[in-house]
């Protein structure tokens, strides 16, 4: 736990120090994970011990994200004024990302990818269903 | 004797000390949270219950009944907010791990994931920079909405960097991520969209990790596309946002 931490920390400074020295525009934790997958690919696996911690990063990634997210009260009037907006921004936004993207990928996939829904899982149960059907 | 009158006698000063002491902050910002999580639990892990919300209001609303400043709990909560650098750099992990689980024939599935992200990145600004002018936002607003549907704790970073505001932006993250859970399968389902990695895919570069919870609760594969999603958005977003913004900010 603690060596792994010591890796993260150093990878972070890594990426800081990227950051500062030559991609001032990029933020330094993600240069520095950037270099930490990077050396992953190089050595050809997660070490066990880093793992164990990033999982415990990564499941509690939201708690980490609440002390600056509390910073809405400086933000009231704006949010009073621009809420509705705000939200219906987001959501109009949202729906067409996902359509967008879904209608996409999943074009392409039909177009490049042929013979591949049969691998998954249970997207093949309900194709199957539909052939079944076609057949009758 | 005199030890304990002298201690008796600070009584004051350390009720003064432990009101703008990191401790309450840290222990505030950890109780919201835990109540956030049991109403979660609670819902049977419903978007609207979303945990990070739920702490955000309840010490949103502390703060305005207490009188303490946003200044003064930060103070204390920073200690929190430090992790997210290094939350940021283990995101690595799920990364390489959903890269080298990526199916079938790998290098043609890898370029029509870029192609999805670059596509499904773009539509994501495109469409909110487009509705917020139409419904005439204010220029705040407007610019803390590139980096929302990219995962929160890079979101903030890219915010930071092309000068608006992280907070607006970790807000705009956590609603488009609510959003996103509520309705992505709902929308798939309607497209009839078969493909649990398309979709999970979809809706981890949408929704980031509350869309990527979701889809883990959906279906398996669908989850670790989700993730993977998520975490490229992160990096493509971080790498692309400010040089894009760069030409139009």
């Amino acid at each position: 736990m603690l060596k792994s931490l010591t890796i993260l920390l150093a990878f972070q400074a890594l990426g800081e120090l990227l950051s500062f020295a030559a991609f001032p525009s990029i933020p330094g934790p993600v240069l520095g994970l950037v270099s930490l997958l990077t050396y992953f690919f190089i050595r050809g696996g997660v070490p066990a011990d880093i793992q164990t911690t990033a999982n415990v990063f990564t499941a509690n990634l939201g708690l980490l994200f609440v002390p600056a997210a509390v910073g809405v009260v400086v933000f009231w009037p704006v949010l009073a004024e621009f809420g509705f907006i705000i939200l219906l921004t987001l959501l109009v936004s949202v729906v067409t990302t996902l359509v967008g993207t879904a209608f996409v990928l999943d074009r392409l996939a039909a177009r490049f990818m042929p013979g591949e829904v049969s691998e998954t899982g249970a997207a093949n149960v309900s194709g199957q269903a539909t052939e079944v059907i076609r057949n009758d | 004797m005199t030890d304990s009158t002298s201690r008796l006698a600070d009584f004051p000063e350390i009720w003064v000390y432990l009101s703008g002491n990191p401790l309450s902050a840290l222990f505030l910002t950890l109780l919201a949270y835990q109540i956030g999580l049991w109403c979660y639990r609670k819902s049977g892990q419903h978007p609207f219950t979303n945990p990070v919300l739920i702490a955000v209001l309840l010490l949103a609303a502390f703060l305005q009944i207490t009188g303490l400043s946003y200044a003064q709990y930060f103070e204390g909560a920073q200690f929190v907010h430090f992790l997210l650098g290094t939350a940021t750099v283990s995101l690595a992990v799920p990364i390489y791990q959903g890269l080298t689980a990526v199916k079938g024939q790998t290098l043609r599935t890898l370029v029509l994931l870029t192609v999805a992200l670059l596509v499904g990145g773009g539509l994501s600004i495109a469409s909110a920079l487009g509705t917020a002018h139409l419904l005439g936002a204010n220029i705040d607003i407007f610019h803390s909405l590139w980096a929302k549907s990219v995962t929160a704790p890079i979101a903030m970073g890219v915010s930071e960097r092309i000068g608006a505001s992280p907070t607006l932006t970790a807000l705009f993250a956590i609603v488009t991520g609510i959003l996103g859970a509520a309705v992505g399968s709902w929308l798939f389902n309607a497209m009839g969209m078969k493909r649990w990695w398309v979709r999970g895919f979809t809706m981890g570069l949408a929704a980031h990790g509350i869309g990527t919870a979701r889809a883990f609760s959906v279906h398996p594969e669908a989850g670790r596309y989700a993730s993977l999603g998520m975490g490229l958005h992160g990096i493509f977003g971080a790498l692309l946002i400010p040089w894009i913004f760069g030409f139009f900010g």
